[in-house]
């Protein structure tokens, strides 16, 4: 009695002791049901019927409604199949256990400051070469109708992995309204940067705001400014975390010319106190700052806090001499909100439908009506910009910089840009100089490059 | 095993056992499996395993997303000894498991003081006028959660938009225009500790009200006829006779200021100019999540756990020592 009562006892014990955090097999085979119909026009990845696809989407700046109405299309196209659209704000924390377990879903947004770290999955992802290859709902080749680029921030290793539904760009934004008033002129190099950021000054006015979670946004222009200056040698040495990257000759004169504006008080001062959307309002809604580097979500994001009139405009971001390596059109354009399709998902099939079907007319012009941003696929946004100034700009940036567009990913790829906001928020609110800017950043990036454990990736081109 | 099992009854409490130790009937196993197996089962399902997976995956590479991973040894304990964040978060973790339990207990009691024994000094021993008013009021901000108190707080401490400064400037400071006090090295760390101990006060002002409640007000009488003051008073009477509340509270105290991660991650969600006011349950939380290395987040999970052992531990220590001089004075 006691005996078998002990073991009575032990045997949930025993049972949950042996399931331990890492014990998922994940060697369940996604898609091996889907096989029916494979190949037809209307269902080129043979989506089963009946079947269900699991979507986890990143609910930050665009929300998540977007695939929710391109889910409903597919509902709609595909009988009998049913999507489910789940919201998520912590993509890592949430789905850390359904990676682990073997059970992803069939399409993640993997997006947002909670996101999972590319290099930790790369194995555990579908190639979506096939997405690209597809017609869309319209009939044409899906690869024909996207802007040039946008495969590159989704190839990871030579393996294309991630589709970037978004078009994001980085440039310099300013408000029309108040720069006609005074007859300023947005800055083409950082010499006029500077002479701008006297005018302001005499107008009781700053330059440059930041707020102490986006100081790096600081980093990017001045990355970007450098890779402009210099061309691609500049951009690999970043994106292989060599040695001396922080040392290279031209991001040294894109950070003098900033320690210049920081010396010159061209920063609105407290940026390493303030919380970002706040500092941004300050630029936005007070106008105490003529100019903000950021990326293209920044009208959308700031929707609610800008001045009416204020006609949000962007520019590419400043170069240094009148000769630079690439032209000063050039533009980083990273795609974001990187969409992934986890091998081992239920549905594979139907992860790969649904952004076949976001990627079709009507789920983008949604897209771009609704959040007023450019996704991927090319021409959807008319010439009125559907009245905004800023998604006019964004059309007219692209359009100038054709094929001069570039992108790196040595930031987000390692996770290193909250060690590199401690010392943008130093640097900026004067507190170190360009030498301890320089060694800050060049240690946390040797820290990387140090550490064996580390998977690198070698980029070439 | 069955002779001195009766050997050590208490003191003046009857031996109850009587003849054989009972049988194995079905209503005392019974008994014991509700009372001791499944208390013992979910103890050692949720607290001992855990805790024992935990040194396991420390000494793993385990990325967090895939089933697979490498056995490296101690290398985990060893990257963290060279690693300066992680350094630098202990330094500041440290920190706030001696100045916050410290700075708390110190006002805590000063308040129940106060609101107790510390009244007119005429008439019987009593609190302030009014001190039934201040003993709630002061219990406020206890009742409002941790992650609210430091979104609120930010914003009391925005540079340009903040309520500090606001007043500050208003009063005439004008160097505090725009100072960002939770970008500042100087005082992000010190700003941030404010915080918590205002969040704090309240709970333990009450626990040592509760405490010097028990203690006789003769006491305190017969000290005020030998003519102690106040100060006196707290320090004599009032500080050795609840000393057990204050060491107690002083290692709860301890193990929220090592966490104190809903305050910090609140206040300056990056670590804080210079990493300042970076701690380590917040490091941690960043290279699981953010950088996909749970292996060596584990291996800093069992340092956190071991500098709050030896936290407790310290503090039993101290208080066994402080004990030890003045147990003369114990009642």
């Amino acid at each position: 009695m006691r005996g078998s009562l002990a073991a009575a006892a032990l045997v949930p014990i025993g049972g949950a002791l042996a399931s331990c955090a890492s014990s998922g097999t994940g060697t369940s085979t996604g898609g091996g049901a889907a096989t029916t119909a494979a190949g037809a026009a209307n269902n080129p990845f043979g989506v089963a019927s009946g079947s269900s696809v699991d979507a986890v989407i990143f609910n930050g700046g665009y929300g998540y409604d977007y695939v929710t109405f391109a889910a409903d299309l597919m509902q709609k196209n595909q009988s009998g199949v049913t999507v489910k659209v789940t919201p998520s704000t912590q993509i890592a924390q949430q789905l850390q256990p359904r990676f682990v377990g073997g059970n992803p879903p069939d399409l993640v947004d993997n997006s947002g400051a909670g996101s999972i770290g590319f290099n930790t999955i790369l194995d555990q992802l579908s190639t979506l070469d096939d997405v690209f290859a597809a017609n869309n709902l319209e009939g044409t080749k899906i690869e024909s109708t996207l802007y040039d680029g946008v495969r590159e921030p989704g190839t990871y290793n030579g393996q294309f992995l991630a589709i970037n539904y978004v078009l994001t760009l980085y440039g310099v934004w300013y408000s029309q309204s108040l720069f006609a008033e005074n007859s300023w002129t947005p800055p083409k190099t950082w010499d006029e940067a500077k002479d701008l950021g006297a005018k302001a000054k005499a107008k009781g006015k700053y330059l440059f705001v930041w707020g102490k979670e986006a100081a790096t946004y600081y980093q990017t222009l001045a990355v970007d400014s450098a890779i402009k200056e210099g061309g691609t040698d500049v951009r690999l040495a970043f994106e292989n975390l060599d040695p001396k990257c922080w040392s290279q000759p031209q991001i040294q004169a894109v950070f003098a010319a900033m320690g210049e504006c920081v010396k010159n008080g061209y920063f609105v001062p407290g940026g390493a106190g303030t919380q970002f959307t706040a500092a941004q309002a300050q630029w936005s809604n007070d106008q105490q700052a003529l100019l903000y580097p950021s990326g293209s979500w920044i009208e959308n994001e700031m929707k609610k806090a800008t001045k009416d009139g204020f006609k949000m405009t962007g520019v590419p971001e400043m170069v240094l001499s009148s000769s630079p390596k690439l032209p000063y059109e050039s533009l980083r354009s990273a795609s974001g909100e990187p969409f992934i399709v986890p091998k081992a998902g239920k549905n594979v099939a139907g992860g790969k439908e649904l952004l076949r079907v976001m990627l079709s007319k009507d789920a983008a012009t949604n897209f771009t009506k609704t959040k007023l941003a450019p996704t991927i696929v090319k021409g959807l946004v008319p010439a009125d910009g559907f009245g905004s100034t800023a998604l006019q700009s964004q059309a007219k940036m692209l359009d100038a910089a054709g094929k001069n567009v570039f992108d790196y990913k040595f930031v987000t790829r390692y996770g290193t840009n909250k060690d590199m906001l401690v010392v943008w928020n130093a640097f900026l609110s004067g507190q170190t100089d360009v030498a301890g800017l320089t060694s800050g950043l060049q240690q946390i990036t040797d820290k990387v490059a140090n550490d064996s454990s580390i998977q690198k990736e070698k980029v070439t081109k | 095993m069955t002779t001195p099992a009766v050997a050590a009854p208490g003191p003046g409490r009857k031996p109850k056992a009587r003849g054989p130790r009972g049988r194995m009937t079905f209503d005392r196993v019974s008994f014991m499996v509700v009372f001791l197996g499944v208390p013992l089962a979910l103890f050692l399902v949720f607290v001992i395993s855990p805790f024992l997976q935990a040194l396991y995956y420390g000494m793993t590479d385990w990325s967090g997303f895939s089933p697979n991973f490498n056995f490296v040894g101690f290398d985990n304990y060893v990257k963290l000894a060279q690693d300066d964040i992680f350094r630098r978060s202990v330094f500041n973790s440290v920190l706030l498991a001696i100045v916050v339990p410290f700075a708390t207990i110190v006002i805590a009691l000063l308040f129940a003081s106060l609101v107790t024994v510390a009244g007119g000094a005429s008439g019987g021993v009593r609190g302030l006028r009014g001190s039934s008013f201040y003993r709630i009021v002061s219990f406020f901000p206890y009742t409002v959660p941790a992650i609210v108190i430091g979104i609120i707080w930010a914003q009391v401490y925005d540079p340009q938009a903040g309520l500090l400064n606001g007043i500050l400037t208003g009063i005439g400071l004008e160097k505090f225009k725009s100072f960002a006090w939770l970008g500042e090295v100087a005082t992000a760390m010190p700003a941030s500790m404010f915080v918590m101990v205002w969040a704090l006060v309240g709970f333990y002002t009450v626990l040592f009200v509760a405490a010097i409640k028990g203690v006789p007000a003769e006491i305190y009488e017969a000290a005020r006829l030998d003519g102690a003051g106040r100060i006196r008073t707290i320090w004599s009477v009032t500080l050795p006779l609840i000393r057990d509340n204050v060491q107690t509270a002083w290692i709860y105290l301890g193990i929220a200021a090592l966490d104190a991660f809903v305050w910090m991650q609140a206040l300056n969600p990056f670590g804080g100019p210079n990493n300042s006011t970076l701690v380590m349950p917040q490091e941690l939380f960043n290279t699981a999540f953010g950088k996909g290395q749970f292996g060596y987040a584990t291996a800093m999970g069992v340092v956190l756990a071991l500098v709050t052992l030896l936290f407790a531990a310290a503090v039993f220590i101290g208080f066994r020592l402080a004990g030890g001089r003045d147990s003369g004075g114990r009642l």
